[in-house]
Protein backbone atom coordinates (compact mmCIF):
# COMPACT_ATOMS: atom_id res chain seq x y z
CA UNK A 1 0.00 0.00 0.00
CA UNK A 2 1.55 3.30 -1.07
CA UNK A 3 1.11 5.85 1.70
CA UNK A 4 -1.24 8.69 0.90
CA UNK A 5 -2.42 11.44 3.20
CA UNK A 6 -4.80 10.18 5.88
CA UNK A 7 -5.95 12.96 8.17
CA UNK A 8 -7.85 10.86 10.65
CA UNK A 9 -4.60 10.35 12.54
CA UNK A 10 -3.53 14.01 12.59
CA UNK A 11 -2.30 15.02 16.07
CA UNK A 12 -3.58 18.23 17.72
CA UNK A 13 -2.29 21.33 15.95
CA UNK A 14 -0.30 22.46 19.00
CA UNK A 15 1.97 19.38 18.69
CA UNK A 16 3.88 20.46 15.56
CA UNK A 17 3.33 24.21 16.05
CA UNK A 18 5.22 24.45 19.35
CA UNK A 19 8.33 23.10 17.58
CA UNK A 20 7.84 25.23 14.44
CA UNK A 21 7.42 28.48 16.35
CA UNK A 22 10.47 27.95 18.57
CA UNK A 23 12.94 27.15 15.78
CA UNK A 24 13.31 30.57 14.05
CA UNK A 25 14.02 32.25 17.41
CA UNK A 26 17.23 30.24 17.69
CA UNK A 27 18.09 31.22 14.12
CA UNK A 28 17.91 34.82 15.39
CA UNK A 29 20.35 33.93 18.19
CA UNK A 30 22.70 32.22 15.70
CA UNK A 31 22.70 35.30 13.45
CA UNK A 32 23.35 37.66 16.37
CA UNK A 33 26.16 35.42 17.56
CA UNK A 34 27.80 35.63 14.14
CA UNK A 35 27.41 39.42 14.11
CA UNK A 36 28.89 39.58 17.64
CA UNK A 37 31.91 37.36 16.87
CA UNK A 38 32.42 38.95 13.44
CA UNK A 39 35.36 37.73 11.32
CA UNK A 40 36.71 35.72 14.29
CA UNK A 41 33.87 33.20 13.83
CA UNK A 42 35.08 32.61 10.28
CA UNK A 43 38.64 31.69 11.34
CA UNK A 44 38.00 27.94 11.17
CA UNK A 45 35.35 25.31 11.90
CA UNK A 46 36.88 24.84 15.37
CA UNK A 47 36.36 28.44 16.55
CA UNK A 48 33.92 28.79 19.48
CA UNK A 49 31.68 31.02 17.38
CA UNK A 50 31.53 28.59 14.44
CA UNK A 51 30.86 25.59 16.70
CA UNK A 52 28.15 27.40 18.69
CA UNK A 53 26.46 28.70 15.52
CA UNK A 54 26.59 25.32 13.81
CA UNK A 55 24.92 23.62 16.77
CA UNK A 56 22.36 26.41 17.13
CA UNK A 57 21.34 25.78 13.52
CA UNK A 58 21.45 21.97 13.46
CA UNK A 59 19.93 21.36 16.89
CA UNK A 60 17.88 24.44 17.77
CA UNK A 61 16.50 25.18 14.33
CA UNK A 62 16.70 21.99 12.23
CA UNK A 63 16.08 19.39 14.92
CA UNK A 64 13.18 21.41 16.39
CA UNK A 65 11.36 21.64 13.06
CA UNK A 66 12.21 18.09 12.00
CA UNK A 67 10.92 16.59 15.28
CA UNK A 68 7.68 18.59 15.00
CA UNK A 69 7.26 17.73 11.33
CA UNK A 70 8.01 14.06 11.97
CA UNK A 71 5.29 13.86 14.65
CA UNK A 72 2.86 15.29 12.11
CA UNK A 73 4.10 13.52 8.99
CA UNK A 74 4.43 10.04 10.51
CA UNK A 75 0.85 10.22 11.76
CA UNK A 76 -0.67 11.73 8.62
CA UNK A 77 1.36 10.30 5.74
CA UNK A 78 2.27 6.95 7.25
CA UNK A 79 -1.05 6.47 9.04
CA UNK A 80 1.02 5.54 12.11
CA UNK A 81 -0.44 5.80 15.59
CA UNK A 82 1.84 7.91 17.76
CA UNK A 83 1.55 7.21 21.47
CA UNK A 84 0.02 10.27 23.23
CA UNK A 85 1.44 12.95 20.89
CA UNK A 86 0.48 15.84 23.21
CA UNK A 87 2.44 14.29 26.07
CA UNK A 88 5.41 13.40 23.84
CA UNK A 89 5.57 16.98 22.53
CA UNK A 90 5.18 18.42 26.05
CA UNK A 91 8.20 16.38 27.23
CA UNK A 92 10.46 16.44 24.17
CA UNK A 93 10.03 20.07 23.08
CA UNK A 94 11.18 21.83 26.29
CA UNK A 95 13.93 19.26 26.83
CA UNK A 96 15.54 19.59 23.40
CA UNK A 97 15.20 23.38 23.70
CA UNK A 98 17.00 23.30 27.05
CA UNK A 99 19.60 20.81 25.73
CA UNK A 100 20.32 23.00 22.73
CA UNK A 101 20.75 26.12 24.90
CA UNK A 102 23.13 24.17 27.15
CA UNK A 103 25.14 22.89 24.17
CA UNK A 104 25.47 26.29 22.47
CA UNK A 105 26.39 27.89 25.82
CA UNK A 106 28.98 25.16 26.41
CA UNK A 107 30.71 26.08 23.13
CA UNK A 108 30.52 29.84 23.74
CA UNK A 109 31.58 29.78 27.41
CA UNK A 110 33.84 26.71 27.04
CA UNK A 111 32.46 25.28 30.28
CA UNK A 112 32.93 21.48 30.45
CA UNK A 113 30.08 20.90 32.91
CA UNK A 114 27.58 22.32 30.39
CA UNK A 115 28.62 19.66 27.84
CA UNK A 116 27.83 16.95 30.39
CA UNK A 117 24.44 18.52 31.20
CA UNK A 118 23.59 18.87 27.48
CA UNK A 119 24.57 15.23 26.88
CA UNK A 120 22.26 14.03 29.67
CA UNK A 121 19.29 16.13 28.55
CA UNK A 122 19.64 15.08 24.89
CA UNK A 123 20.09 11.42 25.76
CA UNK A 124 16.86 11.44 27.78
CA UNK A 125 14.75 13.62 25.44
CA UNK A 126 15.81 12.14 22.11
CA UNK A 127 16.02 8.62 23.51
CA UNK A 128 12.36 8.92 24.47
CA UNK A 129 11.40 10.57 21.15
CA UNK A 130 13.21 7.89 19.13
CA UNK A 131 11.52 5.07 21.06
CA UNK A 132 8.06 6.53 20.41
CA UNK A 133 8.84 7.09 16.72
CA UNK A 134 10.32 3.63 16.18
CA UNK A 135 7.28 1.94 17.71
CA UNK A 136 4.90 4.05 15.59
CA UNK A 137 6.85 3.43 12.36
CA UNK A 138 7.16 -0.31 12.95
CA UNK A 139 3.49 -0.80 13.77
CA UNK A 140 2.04 1.15 10.84
CA UNK A 141 0.22 -1.00 8.29
CA UNK A 142 1.34 1.36 5.49
CA UNK A 143 4.05 0.16 3.11
CA UNK A 144 6.20 1.84 0.49
CA UNK A 145 9.60 3.50 0.30
CA UNK A 146 8.60 6.64 2.21
CA UNK A 147 8.01 4.52 5.33
CA UNK A 148 11.27 2.60 4.82
CA UNK A 149 13.27 5.81 4.43
CA UNK A 150 11.60 7.42 7.46
CA UNK A 151 12.68 4.39 9.52
CA UNK A 152 16.24 4.77 8.22
CA UNK A 153 16.20 8.49 9.08
CA UNK A 154 15.03 7.79 12.63
CA UNK A 155 17.81 5.19 12.92
CA UNK A 156 20.25 7.83 11.59
CA UNK A 157 19.13 10.25 14.31
CA UNK A 158 19.77 7.51 16.88
CA UNK A 159 23.36 7.00 15.64
CA UNK A 160 23.95 10.79 15.55
CA UNK A 161 22.64 11.08 19.09
CA UNK A 162 24.83 8.23 20.42
CA UNK A 163 27.95 9.74 18.81
CA UNK A 164 27.01 13.30 19.87
CA UNK A 165 26.48 12.26 23.49
CA UNK A 166 29.85 10.47 23.44
CA UNK A 167 31.55 13.59 22.02
CA UNK A 168 29.87 15.90 24.55
CA UNK A 169 31.00 13.58 27.38
CA UNK A 170 34.62 13.59 26.14
CA UNK A 171 34.51 17.42 26.01
CA UNK A 172 32.87 17.49 29.46
CA UNK A 173 35.62 15.31 30.85
CA UNK A 174 38.17 17.54 29.09
CA UNK A 175 39.54 14.74 26.92
CA UNK A 176 40.21 15.72 23.29
CA UNK A 177 37.69 13.86 21.12
CA UNK A 178 39.28 11.99 18.17
CA UNK A 179 38.72 13.61 14.78
CA UNK A 180 37.41 10.33 13.36
CA UNK A 181 34.53 10.33 15.86
CA UNK A 182 33.64 13.92 14.88
CA UNK A 183 33.78 12.96 11.17
CA UNK A 184 31.36 10.09 11.72
CA UNK A 185 29.01 12.16 13.93
CA UNK A 186 28.80 14.91 11.27
CA UNK A 187 28.21 12.37 8.46
CA UNK A 188 25.34 10.64 10.30
CA UNK A 189 23.80 13.94 11.37
CA UNK A 190 23.83 15.45 7.89
CA UNK A 191 23.52 12.32 5.73
CA UNK A 192 21.90 9.63 7.87
CA UNK A 193 19.38 11.85 9.61
CA UNK A 194 18.79 15.19 7.82
CA UNK A 195 19.31 14.18 4.17
CA UNK A 196 17.63 10.81 4.68
CA UNK A 197 14.56 12.56 6.12
CA UNK A 198 14.48 15.06 3.25
CA UNK A 199 14.72 12.17 0.75
CA UNK A 200 11.89 10.20 2.42
CA UNK A 201 9.61 13.22 2.64
CA UNK A 202 10.42 14.34 -0.90
CA UNK A 203 9.16 11.05 -2.39
CA UNK A 204 5.69 12.13 -1.28
CA UNK A 205 5.65 15.94 -1.16
CA UNK A 206 7.57 16.86 -4.32
CA UNK A 207 5.11 15.13 -6.72
CA UNK A 208 2.10 16.13 -4.61
CA UNK A 209 2.77 19.81 -3.97
CA UNK A 210 4.94 20.69 -6.96
CA UNK A 211 2.90 18.64 -9.47
CA UNK A 212 5.94 16.80 -10.80
CA UNK A 213 6.09 13.20 -12.04
CA UNK A 214 6.88 10.65 -9.31
CA UNK A 215 10.53 9.76 -8.54
CA UNK A 216 11.50 6.63 -10.58
CA UNK A 217 10.80 3.52 -8.50
CA UNK A 218 14.35 2.14 -8.87
CA UNK A 219 15.80 5.43 -7.60
CA UNK A 220 13.54 5.46 -4.54
CA UNK A 221 14.79 1.95 -3.69
CA UNK A 222 18.50 2.26 -4.48
CA UNK A 223 19.29 5.74 -3.12
CA UNK A 224 18.59 5.32 0.63
CA UNK A 225 20.34 1.96 0.87
CA UNK A 226 23.36 3.21 -1.10
CA UNK A 227 23.53 6.17 1.31
CA UNK A 228 23.32 3.78 4.26
CA UNK A 229 26.16 1.67 2.81
CA UNK A 230 28.36 4.75 2.33
CA UNK A 231 27.69 5.89 5.90
CA UNK A 232 28.48 2.42 7.27
CA UNK A 233 31.81 2.25 5.40
CA UNK A 234 32.65 5.82 6.46
CA UNK A 235 31.97 4.83 10.09
CA UNK A 236 34.70 2.17 10.02
CA UNK A 237 37.26 4.94 10.64
CA UNK A 238 36.20 4.92 14.30
CA UNK A 239 38.11 1.66 14.65
CA UNK A 240 41.24 2.96 12.89
CA UNK A 241 44.35 3.09 15.05
CA UNK A 242 45.67 6.55 15.95
CA UNK A 243 42.34 8.29 15.24
CA UNK A 244 43.23 8.79 11.55
CA UNK A 245 40.91 7.97 8.66
CA UNK A 246 42.20 5.42 6.12
CA UNK A 247 43.11 6.58 2.60
CA UNK A 248 40.33 4.53 0.99
CA UNK A 249 37.75 6.43 3.01
CA UNK A 250 38.39 9.46 0.82
CA UNK A 251 36.77 7.46 -1.99
CA UNK A 252 33.87 6.47 0.29
CA UNK A 253 33.16 10.14 0.98
CA UNK A 254 33.38 10.90 -2.74
CA UNK A 255 30.84 8.16 -3.45
CA UNK A 256 28.55 9.78 -0.86
CA UNK A 257 28.92 13.14 -2.61
CA UNK A 258 28.06 11.56 -5.97
CA UNK A 259 24.91 10.08 -4.43
CA UNK A 260 23.88 13.43 -2.93
CA UNK A 261 24.56 15.18 -6.24
CA UNK A 262 22.58 12.52 -8.10
CA UNK A 263 19.56 13.01 -5.82
CA UNK A 264 19.77 16.78 -6.33
CA UNK A 265 19.87 16.39 -10.13
CA UNK A 266 16.96 13.90 -10.07
CA UNK A 267 14.84 16.36 -8.06
CA UNK A 268 15.76 19.28 -10.33
CA UNK A 269 14.82 17.21 -13.40
CA UNK A 270 11.44 16.36 -11.83
CA UNK A 271 10.87 20.05 -11.08
CA UNK A 272 11.72 20.89 -14.69
CA UNK A 273 9.14 18.30 -15.87
CA UNK A 274 6.34 19.58 -13.60
CA UNK A 275 2.85 19.57 -15.02
CA UNK A 276 1.93 23.12 -14.10
CA UNK A 277 4.30 26.01 -14.82
CA UNK A 278 3.63 27.68 -11.51
CA UNK A 279 6.45 28.62 -9.15
CA UNK A 280 5.37 29.19 -5.57
CA UNK A 281 7.83 29.85 -2.73
CA UNK A 282 8.03 26.18 -1.72
CA UNK A 283 9.07 25.28 -5.26
CA UNK A 284 11.76 28.00 -5.27
CA UNK A 285 13.09 27.02 -1.83
CA UNK A 286 13.40 23.40 -3.02
CA UNK A 287 15.13 24.49 -6.21
CA UNK A 288 17.73 26.55 -4.34
CA UNK A 289 18.18 23.71 -1.83
CA UNK A 290 18.87 21.20 -4.59
CA UNK A 291 21.26 23.59 -6.39
CA UNK A 292 23.05 24.10 -3.07
CA UNK A 293 23.27 20.34 -2.56
CA UNK A 294 24.78 20.01 -6.02
CA UNK A 295 27.23 22.85 -5.23
CA UNK A 296 28.09 21.15 -1.90
CA UNK A 297 28.88 17.82 -3.60
CA UNK A 298 30.88 19.55 -6.38
CA UNK A 299 32.81 21.67 -3.84
CA UNK A 300 33.71 18.59 -1.80
CA UNK A 301 35.06 16.82 -4.89
CA UNK A 302 36.95 19.95 -5.98
CA UNK A 303 38.51 20.40 -2.52
CA UNK A 304 39.63 16.75 -2.68
CA UNK A 305 41.10 17.29 -6.15
CA UNK A 306 43.03 20.45 -5.15
CA UNK A 307 44.65 19.57 -1.76
CA UNK A 308 46.14 23.04 -1.16
CA UNK A 309 42.57 24.44 -1.35
CA UNK A 310 41.12 21.53 0.64
CA UNK A 311 43.58 22.14 3.52
CA UNK A 312 42.52 25.80 3.90
CA UNK A 313 41.05 26.31 7.41
CA UNK A 314 37.95 27.98 5.96
CA UNK A 315 37.22 25.22 3.40
CA UNK A 316 34.96 23.27 5.84
CA UNK A 317 33.06 26.52 6.56
CA UNK A 318 32.29 26.89 2.85
CA UNK A 319 30.83 23.38 2.87
CA UNK A 320 28.95 24.09 6.12
CA UNK A 321 27.28 27.23 4.76
CA UNK A 322 26.27 25.43 1.55
CA UNK A 323 24.70 22.52 3.40
CA UNK A 324 23.09 24.19 6.45
CA UNK A 325 21.48 27.48 5.36
CA UNK A 326 21.69 26.48 1.67
CA UNK A 327 20.25 22.97 1.62
CA UNK A 328 18.49 22.19 4.87
CA UNK A 329 17.17 25.57 6.01
CA UNK A 330 15.87 26.25 2.49
CA UNK A 331 13.94 22.96 2.43
CA UNK A 332 12.70 23.52 5.99
CA UNK A 333 11.42 27.06 5.39
CA UNK A 334 9.86 26.03 2.06
CA UNK A 335 8.04 23.16 3.76
CA UNK A 336 6.92 25.31 6.73
CA UNK A 337 5.23 27.65 4.25
CA UNK A 338 3.29 24.66 2.90
CA UNK A 339 2.68 22.73 6.12
CA UNK A 340 1.34 25.53 8.35
CA UNK A 341 -1.27 26.87 5.90
CA UNK A 342 -2.27 23.25 5.13
CA UNK A 343 -2.66 22.32 8.81
CA UNK A 344 -4.56 25.55 9.51
CA UNK A 345 -6.97 24.78 6.70
CA UNK A 346 -7.30 21.12 7.68
CA UNK A 347 -8.07 21.76 11.36
CA UNK A 348 -10.44 24.65 10.55
CA UNK A 349 -12.20 22.56 7.94
CA UNK A 350 -13.02 19.98 10.64
CA UNK A 351 -14.72 22.45 12.94
CA UNK A 352 -16.28 24.78 10.37
CA UNK A 353 -19.98 24.94 9.71
CA UNK A 354 -20.78 23.49 6.22
CA UNK A 355 -22.32 26.83 5.24
CA UNK A 356 -19.22 28.74 6.29
CA UNK A 357 -16.09 27.04 4.90
CA UNK A 358 -12.64 27.95 6.29
CA UNK A 359 -10.57 30.55 4.42
CA UNK A 360 -8.55 29.39 1.45
CA UNK A 361 -5.11 27.93 2.24
CA UNK A 362 -3.49 30.77 0.28
CA UNK A 363 -4.94 33.31 2.71
CA UNK A 364 -3.11 31.88 5.74
CA UNK A 365 0.27 33.59 5.09
CA UNK A 366 0.37 36.49 2.59
CA UNK A 367 2.25 35.51 -0.57
CA UNK A 368 4.17 38.82 -0.55
CA UNK A 369 5.42 38.21 3.00
CA UNK A 370 6.64 34.70 2.10
CA UNK A 371 8.41 35.94 -1.04
CA UNK A 372 10.02 38.84 0.84
CA UNK A 373 11.33 36.53 3.56
CA UNK A 374 12.54 34.07 0.92
CA UNK A 375 14.58 36.79 -0.84
CA UNK A 376 16.07 37.83 2.49
CA UNK A 377 17.00 34.22 3.28
CA UNK A 378 18.73 33.87 -0.09
CA UNK A 379 20.53 37.21 0.47
CA UNK A 380 21.72 36.04 3.92
CA UNK A 381 22.86 32.74 2.38
CA UNK A 382 24.83 34.60 -0.32
CA UNK A 383 26.42 36.93 2.26
CA UNK A 384 27.37 33.95 4.45
CA UNK A 385 29.13 32.33 1.48
CA UNK A 386 30.92 35.57 0.69
CA UNK A 387 31.90 35.97 4.37
CA UNK A 388 33.75 32.63 4.16
CA UNK A 389 35.83 34.09 1.32
CA UNK A 390 36.12 37.57 2.89
CA UNK A 391 35.50 37.35 6.69
CA UNK A 392 34.79 41.10 7.29
CA UNK A 393 31.37 40.37 5.73
CA UNK A 394 30.51 38.24 8.78
CA UNK A 395 28.75 41.18 10.47
CA UNK A 396 26.30 42.00 7.63
CA UNK A 397 25.83 38.26 6.98
CA UNK A 398 24.92 37.69 10.63
CA UNK A 399 22.52 40.63 10.67
CA UNK A 400 20.85 39.54 7.40
CA UNK A 401 20.43 36.01 8.78
CA UNK A 402 18.93 37.44 11.99
CA UNK A 403 16.47 39.57 10.02
CA UNK A 404 15.48 36.61 7.83
CA UNK A 405 14.75 34.41 10.86
CA UNK A 406 12.79 37.21 12.56
CA UNK A 407 10.66 37.64 9.44
CA UNK A 408 10.10 33.89 9.27
CA UNK A 409 8.91 33.89 12.90
CA UNK A 410 6.57 36.80 12.15
CA UNK A 411 5.09 34.98 9.14
CA UNK A 412 4.56 31.77 11.14
CA UNK A 413 3.00 33.70 14.05
CA UNK A 414 0.68 35.37 11.53
CA UNK A 415 -0.48 31.91 10.40
CA UNK A 416 -1.08 30.88 14.01
CA UNK A 417 -3.08 34.04 14.77
CA UNK A 418 -5.16 33.49 11.64
CA UNK A 419 -5.91 29.94 12.76
CA UNK A 420 -6.94 31.15 16.23
CA UNK A 421 -9.14 33.92 14.80
CA UNK A 422 -11.10 31.60 12.47
CA UNK A 423 -11.26 28.82 15.08
CA UNK A 424 -12.83 31.22 17.60
CA UNK A 425 -15.21 32.46 14.92
CA UNK A 426 -16.33 28.90 14.08
CA UNK A 427 -16.73 27.96 17.74
CA UNK A 428 -18.75 31.11 18.48
CA UNK A 429 -21.04 30.28 15.55
CA UNK A 430 -21.51 26.74 16.83
CA UNK A 431 -22.34 28.00 20.33
CA UNK A 432 -24.81 30.50 18.90
CA UNK A 433 -26.44 27.82 16.72
CA UNK A 434 -26.70 25.43 19.68
CA UNK A 435 -28.21 28.22 21.80
CA UNK A 436 -30.79 28.99 19.13
CA UNK A 437 -31.70 25.28 18.80
CA UNK A 438 -32.31 24.97 22.55
CA UNK A 439 -33.87 28.41 22.91
CA UNK A 440 -37.41 29.11 24.13
CA UNK B 1 -28.87 9.90 -17.46
CA UNK B 2 -27.03 13.21 -17.42
CA UNK B 3 -23.22 13.34 -17.65
CA UNK B 4 -21.69 13.58 -14.13
CA UNK B 5 -20.21 16.89 -13.13
CA UNK B 6 -16.40 16.76 -13.37
CA UNK B 7 -13.63 18.07 -11.12
CA UNK B 8 -10.25 17.37 -12.69
CA UNK B 9 -7.90 17.78 -9.73
CA UNK B 10 -4.89 16.15 -11.39
CA UNK B 11 -3.07 19.43 -11.96
CA UNK B 12 -4.20 21.12 -8.78
CA UNK B 13 -2.20 21.60 -5.58
CA UNK B 14 -3.77 20.12 -2.40
CA UNK B 15 -6.16 21.00 -0.87
CA UNK B 16 -7.67 22.74 -3.92
CA UNK B 17 -9.40 19.59 -5.29
CA UNK B 18 -10.89 18.90 -1.86
CA UNK B 19 -12.10 22.49 -1.53
CA UNK B 20 -13.77 22.36 -4.96
CA UNK B 21 -15.30 18.94 -4.26
CA UNK B 22 -16.79 20.08 -0.94
CA UNK B 23 -18.24 23.16 -2.66
CA UNK B 24 -19.75 20.96 -5.41
CA UNK B 25 -21.31 18.58 -2.85
CA UNK B 26 -23.35 21.48 -1.46
CA UNK B 27 -25.21 21.77 -4.76
CA UNK B 28 -25.33 18.08 -5.74
CA UNK B 29 -28.93 17.12 -6.52
CA UNK B 30 -30.37 13.69 -5.53
CA UNK B 31 -29.48 11.21 -8.29
CA UNK B 32 -26.78 13.46 -9.69
CA UNK B 33 -23.16 12.20 -9.84
CA UNK B 34 -19.90 14.06 -9.24
CA UNK B 35 -16.76 12.73 -10.94
CA UNK B 36 -13.36 13.63 -9.40
CA UNK B 37 -9.99 12.84 -11.01
CA UNK B 38 -6.89 12.72 -8.80
CA UNK B 39 -3.41 11.16 -8.74
CA UNK B 40 -3.68 10.25 -5.04
CA UNK B 41 -6.24 8.45 -2.87
CA UNK B 42 -8.14 11.27 -1.11
CA UNK B 43 -8.57 9.78 2.37
CA UNK B 44 -9.79 13.04 3.93
CA UNK B 45 -12.52 13.24 1.29
CA UNK B 46 -13.54 9.61 1.90
CA UNK B 47 -14.01 10.21 5.62
CA UNK B 48 -16.09 13.33 4.93
CA UNK B 49 -18.25 11.40 2.43
CA UNK B 50 -18.73 8.52 4.90
CA UNK B 51 -19.76 10.87 7.67
CA UNK B 52 -22.18 12.91 5.56
CA UNK B 53 -24.24 10.26 3.78
CA UNK B 54 -22.63 10.08 0.33
CA UNK B 55 -21.83 6.94 -1.62
CA UNK B 56 -18.70 6.72 -3.70
CA UNK B 57 -16.65 4.33 -5.78
CA UNK B 58 -13.03 4.60 -6.87
CA UNK B 59 -11.45 3.21 -9.99
CA UNK B 60 -7.76 3.24 -10.91
CA UNK B 61 -7.33 4.46 -14.49
CA UNK B 62 -4.67 3.51 -17.01
CA UNK B 63 -2.80 6.84 -16.57
CA UNK B 64 -2.33 6.11 -12.84
CA UNK B 65 -5.03 8.52 -11.71
CA UNK B 66 -8.07 7.66 -9.57
CA UNK B 67 -11.60 8.30 -10.76
CA UNK B 68 -14.01 8.85 -7.85
CA UNK B 69 -17.76 8.83 -8.54
CA UNK B 70 -19.84 10.44 -5.78
CA UNK B 71 -23.61 10.62 -5.29
CA UNK B 72 -26.08 11.13 -2.44
CA UNK B 73 -27.11 7.99 -0.57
Amino acid sequence: MQPTLSFEQAPPISVPYRFFLTAPLFGVVAGLLLAWYGPEAMASRWSSGALAMTHLIVVDVMLQVMCGALLQFVAVAAGANIWRPLLVAAIVHPMITAGAVLLASAFVLELPVLFLMAALVFALALGFFLTVMMIALWRTPARGMTIVVLRLAVFGLGVTLALGVTLACTLGLQAGPPLTLINVHVAWGLGGWALMLVIGVSYLVVPMFQLTPAYPLWLTRVLPFALLLVLSLWSLQIFASGGEAQDWQVQVAQAGMLLAGFYAVATLVLQWRRRRRQTDVTFLFWRVAMLSLLAYAASWLLLDAIPELGRHPRAPLWLGVLVLPGVFLSVIIGMLYKIMPFLNWLHLQRISDPGMPPPNMKQMIPEGAMRGQMRLHFLAFGLLLMAVVWPPLALPAGLAFTASCLWLEWNLLGALWKYEYFRDLALTDQTRAAGAAHGP
Amino acid sequence: MAEPRLIDGRDMVPPEPLELTLAALDTLAPGEELRVLLYCQPHPLYSILDKNGYRYSTELRADGSNEILISKR
